[in-house]
């Protein structure tokens, strides 16, 4: 019985490792997008991690498990949010990324700069469009994890659009 | 840069990546949980010791409520006693709202509008925080001459000019501070609630 018990909570954290690993680039970039120095950063993205850990067992498989670690993701960043004291930054998000990236590619470390200042200015319900936009998500995935309809998802991601093109265009 | 790149630029940030970290369960349970703590606490501590002061601020007043020698100093010191609690109510139910998780499992928008309607609530008891810390000042002012005892200085009707003037200054500027800091906020989010419920 012990041995039993024992193998499937073993099992468990295998499986909760492996989705980790395949996720966590999501991770990261939903804890960059919510954040703005490394420390907030890294606290979320353990923060997420935590919870994913906490609630994997009450993932009840009615979406997929990656629509479910979105939602979790995204909703313990805004959690996050309502307990970020404002202070001032002590590691700035540009130089934390010299821990992420190889040498030479500045040029994308300024790309994500630009993308990080484009999606802080839309509102949070927009923000989080945006990123599944961006995940390449289909606007029935984006409305399940959203948890509205999918015309109004299309409608307002035809506004988001045209708010990220004027944005742009004013740069 | 326009939307595709935008794009381009997201999906390259996954491959700047170090693959593979390993999860230490045992380290980041305990991890998590203290730093957590550590950070609550200091949002809690200096709350709590706020919510003190006023409550043992209004226990001082109970108790020298007899130096109050007239009616109209009585009802200052009533009503200072009464904004004290009302003060120490306002922390605590600011560090309740904190300490408020919720359902993970919840969709996108249903969280968004758990945390628009207590951020409102949130600024609504802030402005109306720092208006009582403000009339706080005016009526404490008031009953220090009968607290800790008259003398020259607040027998002078100079003292009570000068100072109800420049106080009236300070009031100005202060609560023209107060709506700028929260009146962007309350609307911003009142906008979102908006779009919420279409």
């Amino acid at each position: 019985m012990y041995s039993k018990v024992l193998n499937s909570f073993v099992d468990k954290k295998e499986d909760f490792i492996k989705e980790i690993n395949e996720n966590q680039g999501l991770i990261f970039k939903i804890a960059s997008v919510y954040t703005n120095c490394v420390e907030d950063r890294n606290d979320l993205i353990q923060e997420i991690t935590y919870q994913l850990w906490k609630s994997f067992d009450t993932f009840s498989g009615k979406s997929s498990l990656n629509t479910w670690i979105y939602r979790v993701a995204m909703n313990v960043a805004i959690y996050q949010l309502k307990r970020a004291k404002k202070k001032v930054p002590v590691v700035p998000l540009e130089e934390a990324f010299l821990n992420f990236h190889v040498p030479d590619n500045t040029g994308m470390e300024e790309n994500w700069q630009e993308l990080k200042r484009h999606i802080d200015k839309l509102n949070l319900l927009d923000k989080g469009i945006v990123i599944l936009y961006l995940e390449n998500k289909s606007h029935e995935e984006i409305a399940g994890i959203i948890g509205i309809s999918t015309s109004n998802v299309a409608t307002k991601f035809s506004r988001i659009k045209e708010k990220l093109k004027q944005q742009i265009l004013k740069k | 840069m326009d939307l595709d790149e935008l794009k381009k630029t997201w999906n390259e940030m996954s491959t700047q990546l170090p693959v593979n970290q390993d999860v230490n369960f045992k380290k980041f349970d305990k991890m998590s949980k203290k730093k957590l703590r550590s950070k609550l606490n200091k949002i809690i501590i200096p709350e709590i010791a706020g919510s003190l002061v006023c409550v043992g601020s209004a226990a001082f007043i109970g108790f020298n409520f007899y130096r109050l020698d007239s009616p109209a100093f009585q009802i200052v010191g009533i009503i200072t006693v009464i904004l004290l609690v009302i003060l120490a109510v306002i922390s605590l139910l600011s560090i309740k709202q904190l300490y408020q998780g919720g359902d993970l499992n919840k969709s996108y928008s249903d969280t968004l509008k758990t945390f628009a309607t207590q951020k409102l609530k949130f600024c609504r008891l802030q402005k109306l925080n720092l208006m009582l810390s403000y009339l706080l000042l005016v009526t404490v002012l008031l009953l220090s001459t009968r607290l800790f005892g008259r003398n020259e200085i607040t027998d002078s009707k100079y003292f009570w000019i000068f100072s109800i003037s420049i106080g009236y200054i300070f009031l100005v500027f202060f609560s023209k501070w107060v709506a700028q800091k929260y009146n962007g906020t309350i609307r911003q989010t009142e906008a979102l609630l908006n779009e919420l419920s279409n």
